[in-house]
């Protein structure tokens, strides 16, 4: 028994060995500095696709008071930003329009908003906040789970350490919002 | 109970620049950052607070928490034979050093027998670990007794975040072997769960002639958590059981059991204050296979609200209470009289965080009245002051009292030449050891790749353990009195930095200088000495690289000088991982630890036998599914 648990013993260590020996060759032959890499937390990402949103989406021109009201970004929920998204935002003329930063604790709250970024945590409400906001013009946006199924418009899909986009287009079209077609090619269209 | 880092990262104005720069294209090609999670706000924080995060600990290569603690600079951390370990902060180092309160996700691991950790039962899947915030200093007003020199907080990732299977297998010199499973699913929407059963087995040290030192390791555990996470609500229950074979005397094994059971309920007020209760049990059951054994069960609450008042002002405050219920099993010769005893600790905390000056100046000042069974009731205040001198830096200051109860080796022990012949007994006015500490600190962190912060101390302490020799002609019995006072002063340097996207460093040195003396009225017959035994200078650094070709390199380098006495020459320790990941499903280990000499001396310890602790390898093989 003391025999065969020593072989066996035996027999792993040198299993470890060889694959240490094997990583060891296939390092050496693989050890050109790789490509560099931009990084990023998830947040600031987020934040910057927000903005990037607001000069890929056209609105009804009705839903800015004059040509020079600002392009409303929202945060409903938890604030995940912090004062990272004020910092992308600041200075920024959009067709026009600058751009300022809402936070809301409830959706009864939004009044005058152009898009709207909703935390995942508040997935349970997400029939009622997505009904309250019915048939305005608003970019909804969220990492929620089944967000665009449930009728939300743009999902932040995290894909292998990425963050990717998925669009409902049909919820889109029921308002009068358009995303331009350069934004539909670059994310997953779900009906 | 308080818990002061948060998750996300620091934010400054370059970063959203770089990154508005991208087209979109490249935006959704830009790699979110896993290697530096660094919690948020670490800037603002007036204590010398040090984040290991779970991706630290993962790519160190350790295999328990004792080894994922080296990872602190902050810490003395020597292992003392296969099972145990002495660990503390600013000092007092020992194996049963007991300056230091240490937390596993809210429950405070501690034993009354003698104010400290066995360390040997303290176990989770180290793969299951969020992070581990190390705060050195004094924490009694807002974390409670024993946060003398220090907290270690280890908090363990929500089962959200650990679903699927996870299977990993190790092997190797001295971890000769190690299994676990977890398994985490969905109960319902918003309702997560995970499973888990570990097992390991560690090799034996060596004897100081070279021997097989014979105290190899043998534990086990299963446990699980539930995460019901909903809107205003989050709901937290936990439990863990284990069984654990330790036998650091390499004479018979230690037979140590335990279960413990935990459930935290948290609430969110839309105004922005939030209210947390929490409940636990812990039965540990500790046969010393000679005869002695120990039965521990203990029963806590703690509830804390925290909220806004005004503009200007953040309360926190809570109590909490603990009953610990033990019972030994004693021998002729050594005991605890009485064996049975319950003990409690009740207290009321209020903390007031003022901002003074907004996005400038913070005080924070608060007190905690606790009351014990040894001592009564004990005061603890604190006052800290953090001052921004830019976005990104912070100077700050601090002044507190924190209290280390007696415990029960201090009050209730003996020990006995002959049957009715103390030799040694314990003092029923043992006081409580006390410190005031002045801290001075710096912390700049520059986007979220490059962190530095600075922290230095000045302590004054008061009413340490001592053994006092009884009247002659004999000189005994010995009595534990509280004769010796001093100071201790000290800095403590860290930083991390991340020159590429790939790469990664962190390190920190530490300087700890003590200066005890014996009072007029103590004879101890160690000259104050025996209560600790530190570096006066340690330096670490850990790398970590994502290599081409799907390989992950990573080292941890540590020095640690010399302790005075009994003597132990410095060393330099060494561990390399090299790990590959072909998928997102497996990933390949190769480990090696303390990999620069044959073997080492970390500590001497009053009992057992000093061990040598020795070169090791492993392999270890981890599947997600």
């Amino acid at each position: 028994m003391r025999l065969a648990k020593e072989y066996c013993w035996k027999g792993l260590t040198t299993g470890a060995n060889v694959v240490a020996i094997f990583l060891l060759l296939f390092l050496s032959t693989a050890l050109t500095p790789p490509q560099k890499k931009i990084a990023a937390a998830e947040h600031e990402v987020k934040a910057v696709y927000l903005f990037n949103f607001a000069q890929f989406v056209v609105w009804p021109s009705d839903v800015f008071e004059s040509p020079a009201s600002p392009i409303v970004i929202g945060i409903l929920g938890k604030d995940p930003f912090g004062s990272y998204i004020e910092e992308t935002v600041k200075d920024e003329i959009i067709n026009g329009h600058s751009l300022v930063i809402q936070r809301y604790g409830s959706a009864k709250e939004i009044k005058n908003c152009h898009i709207l970024f909703i935390h995942a945590s508040l997935t349970p409400r997400l029939d009622n906040i997505l009904n309250e906001l019915k048939g305005k013009d608003i970019l909804t946006v969220s990492d929620a789970k089944d967000f665009t199924k449930q009728g939300g418009m743009v999902r932040f899909i995290n894909e292998r350490s990425k963050i990717k986009l998925e669009i409902n287009l049909n919820t889109v079209k029921t308002t009068g919002i358009t995303i331009s077609s350069k934004l539909l090619r670059l994310s997953e269209i779900v009906e | 109970m308080g818990i002061y880092a948060q998750d996300h990262n620091n934010t400054t104005a370059s970063a959203a620049v770089k990154l508005k720069k991208l087209s979109i294209e490249e935006l959704m090609d830009v790699e979110v950052m896993s290697v530096s999670k660094r919690p948020e706000k670490l800037a603002e924080v007036a204590s010398a607070i040090q984040v290991i995060t779970g991706e630290d600990i993962r790519r160190s290569g350790a295999t328990s928490i004792p080894e994922a603690l080296r990872l602190a600079s902050n810490l003395q951390v020597a292992q003392v034979n296969a099972s145990q370990w002495a660990i503390s902060a600013r000092g007092f180092n020992n194996v049963l050093a007991n300056k230091l309160l240490v937390m596993i996700d809210g429950r405070t691991v501690y034993t009354p027998m003698y104010a400290g950790v066995f360390w040997d039962v303290q176990n989770i899947m180290l793969e299951d670990v969020e992070r581990i915030e190390v705060v050195s200093g004094p924490g009694g007003t807002l974390w409670g007794a024993n946060a003398v020199n220090g907290i270690i907080n280890i908090v363990t990732k929500n089962a959200q975040d650990t679903q699927g299977l996870l299977a990993e297998a190790g092997v190797g010199t001295e971890l000769r072997g190690y299994g676990a499973l977890r398994y985490g699913g969905k109960l319902s929407k918003n309702v997560y769960y995970r499973l888990y059963t570990m097992a390991y087995k560690k090799g034996s040290t060596a004897t100081l002639e070279g021997d097989d030192a014979n105290d190899e390791w043998t534990m086990a555990q299963s446990g699980f958590q539930l995460d019901w996470e909903g809107e205003k609500d989050q709901l937290k229950v936990q439990g863990n059981l284990y069984d654990d074979r330790p036998n650091p005397d390499g004479v018979s094994d230690i037979r140590a059991s335990g279960q413990n059971a935990l459930a935290r309920w948290t609430h969110s007020f839309s105004n922005g204050s939030d209210f947390k209760i929490q409940i636990y049990y812990d039965h540990t059951w500790r046969d010393f296979r000679n005869g002695f054994a120990q039965r521990l069960k203990t029963y806590d609450v703690d509830a804390y609200h925290h909220f806004r008042l005004g503009k200007r002002q953040e309360i926190t405050w809570g109590f909490g209470y603990r009953l610990m219920a033990d019972r030994f099993r004693n021998l002729d010769l050594l005991r605890f009289e009485p064996g049975e005893r319950n003990l409690h600790v009740y207290n009321i905390f209020i903390q007031d965080k003022i901002n003074i000056v907004p996005e400038r100046l913070d005080l924070t000042i608060g007190a905690k009245l606790e009351h014990n069974s040894y001592t009564k009731w004990q005061f603890q205040p604190s006052s800290r002051l953090a001052f921004s001198l830019t976005k990104s830096q912070t100077l700050w200051a601090a002044v507190s009292r924190a209290v280390r109860n007696p415990s029960r080796i201090d009050t209730d022990f003996l020990l006995n030449a002959a049957p009715g012949v103390p030799f040694l007994q314990g003092n029923k006015d043992f006081k409580s050891e006390e410190v005031l500490a002045y801290e001075l600190g710096w912390r700049m962190q520059y986007e979220t790749s490059f962190t530095l912060s600075l922290a230095t101390f000045y302590n004054i302490y008061d009413n340490l353990r001592t053994a006092e020799p009884g009247p002659p002609p004999l000189n005994l019995p010995i009595t534990i009195s509280n004769g010796v006072e001093g100071n201790t002063y000290g800095v403590e340097f860290m930083g991390s930095y991340q020159p590429l996207a790939w790469w990664q460093l962190r390190g920190g040195y530490t300087f700890l200088k003590k200066e005890l003396t014996i009072k007029p009225d103590s004879r101890d017959l160690n000259g104050g000495r025996v209560e600790s035994n530190d570096p006066e200078h340690q330096f670490l650094i850990q790398s970590m690289m994502d290599l081409p070709g799907k390989t992950e390199l990573g080292f941890v380098v540590r020095h640690i000088k010399e302790l005075p006495e009994p003597r132990v020459a410095g060393y330099w320790g060494l561990d390399v991982r090299l790990a590959w990941r072909p998928n997102d499903m497996l990933e390949f280990n190769v480990v090696g630890q303390n990999i620069l000499d044959e073997e080492h001396l970390e500590f001497i310890p009053a009992s057992p036998t000093p061990r040598n602790m020795q070169r090791g390898i492993y392999g270890k093989i981890v599947c997600r599914f």
